[in-house]
């Protein structure tokens, strides 16, 4: 028969007992044979199921699904009139409300014509986040694998048409990780890995082309940061916020330049 | 809305593989853990603004259980209204063994494979238990929030569910090796 402690002496286990319980349920294991082994069960099951079972993560497809389905979810809350609050939003005659959707439906139409725009008119940034959640998937991020960047700037060379700058940022938090060889705008582009906290940011480069850079932009929920340094242009892709990306974009513009000057 | 997408990413996205795992462990489908996953992260967005300052972990967990009982129950009515004669309480075992991996048996001795395998073929009510509280790490105020029975409750199922893995554990151990480890 099960002792009558046991279940204190599970939660004592798993850190759910007051230091005065505590003491208590450890005089009672001294001379409880029984609850001696399950203390000692508990810790075997405990240690199997920690280290056996790999901890999942949720595949890089997912994830990407997931931010846009909340684009869309808030793509579809972004135009509705908030200007008035839902209380005085009854006592407001009927032609404010009219007014209040016809004004809403020409700021959706607008935003979706500035959304839709850049992908009639640029198929670049399509390419560019089609790339990036392409390397997301196994195996396929990084061809040659290293945080120096003498092994990464050569690598380029033999690989790719051109040769962007390359650094270790880690102590401002982007670690180099790596790079590879994307087919991009008709060119075999250079792509720069790195790593920030949980995230992955692609630096894509390629010749500068005739046609101007794109602005700045987010699509399917992962931001574009373009600049243009030397005969090169740059784009960083992630799912970071803003601020993140603009940090490395940064970095990397000001290395060029004191490249150019050197 | 920004300012909701933001703080939505700060505070509930990094919860994401938690309930993704989560979502694993009850489901015998692989397939369908991707849509409740999405759906409950969905569902969390829409109800974000609600959530004032209680365990956004355990929050998330138990909006993903939700999706994980919703989805099952449509599933299942869409399996039985085509062929509801012929439904025989034998099929519930030939479904879970058809659903486990079938190369179990090539990697029988594995360790960790039949450590997840016997973790799978726990009662439901008792792998969620013991998957929060070994895997996730989480208290019994929170294992109780999320599956919604109370604490009395959260510590005789874990007490089930660590003797009856222990059991399994061994008869297969020992179907085996012949050995008691």
């Amino acid at each position: 028969m099960e002792c009558a402690e046991s279940l204190r002496v599970q939660a004592y286990f798993d850190g759910e007992v007051d230091a005065l319980s505590a003491a208590d349920i450890e005089r009672h294991v001294e001379h409880c044979a029984e609850c001696r082994a399950l203390l000692q069960d508990l810790e075997q099951t405990r240690t199997a199921i920690r280290r056996d079972l790999t901890p999942g993560r949720a595949p890089p497809e997912l994830h990407a699904r997931i931010r846009q389905a909340l684009d869309q979810e808030t793509a579809v809350n972004t135009p509705r009139p908030n200007r008035w609050g839902r209380t005085t939003w009854r006592t407001q005659p009927f032609w404010v409300g009219a007014l209040g959707g016809i004004g809403s439906a020409a700021v959706a139409a607008t935003l979706a014509f500035l959304v839709l725009s850049p992908s009639i008119t640029n198929p670049l940034l399509d390419d560019l986040v089609a790339a990036h959640v392409r390397s997301l998937m196994p195996s396929h991020l990084t061809d040659v694998v290293s945080t120096d960047r003498h092994t990464v700037k050569p690598w380029f060379a033999g690989h790719t048409d051109v040769s962007p700058v390359v650094a270790d940022f880690a102590q401002q938090g982007y670690r180099l990780i790596g790079g590879r060889a994307d087919y991009l705008d008709h060119q075999r582009s250079a792509v720069v890995v790195y790593q920030h906290g949980a995230h992955v940011i692609n630096v894509f480069s390629w010749s500068a082309s005739r046609g101007a850079l794109p602005g700045n932009t987010t699509r399917g929920g992962y931001h574009l940061a373009f600049w243009k340094a030397g005969d090169l242009e740059y784009c960083a892709v992630s799912d970071t916020g803003w601020d993140e990306l603009l940090g490395l974009a940064r970095l990397l513009r000001d290395l060029s330049s004191r490249d150019d000057r050197e | 809305m920004d300012d909701k997408r933001g703080r939505f990413e700060a505070e509930v996205l990094p919860h994401l593989n938690a309930a993704y795992r989560f979502a694993r462990w009850l489901s015998h489908s692989p397939g369908d853990v991707d849509d409740v996953v999405q759906e409950a992260l969905l569902r969390a967005f829409r109800g974000f603004d609600a959530l004032r300052g209680s365990d956004v972990k355990a929050w998330l967990l138990a909006i993903v259980r939700n999706c994980h009982a919703t989805a099952l129950k449509q599933q299942q009515r869409r399996a039985f209204v085509p062929l509801p004669e012929e439904h025989d309480p034998r099929d519930g075992y030939a479904m879970i063994a058809a659903t486990t991996d079938p190369e179990s048996a090539s990697i029988r001795r594995d360790d960790a494979r039949s450590l997840e395998r016997l973790l799978s073929a726990l009662p439901e009510e008792h792998r969620e238990v013991l998957v929060l509280r070994e895997i996730e790490d989480l208290d019994y105020r929170a294992i109780a929030t999320i599956t919604n029975v109370p604490i009395g409750t959260v510590m005789s199922r874990l007490a089930r569910a660590r003797a009856g893995l222990k059991a399994r554990w061994l008869t297969e151990v020992e179907g085996e090796r012949r050995g008691v480890r």
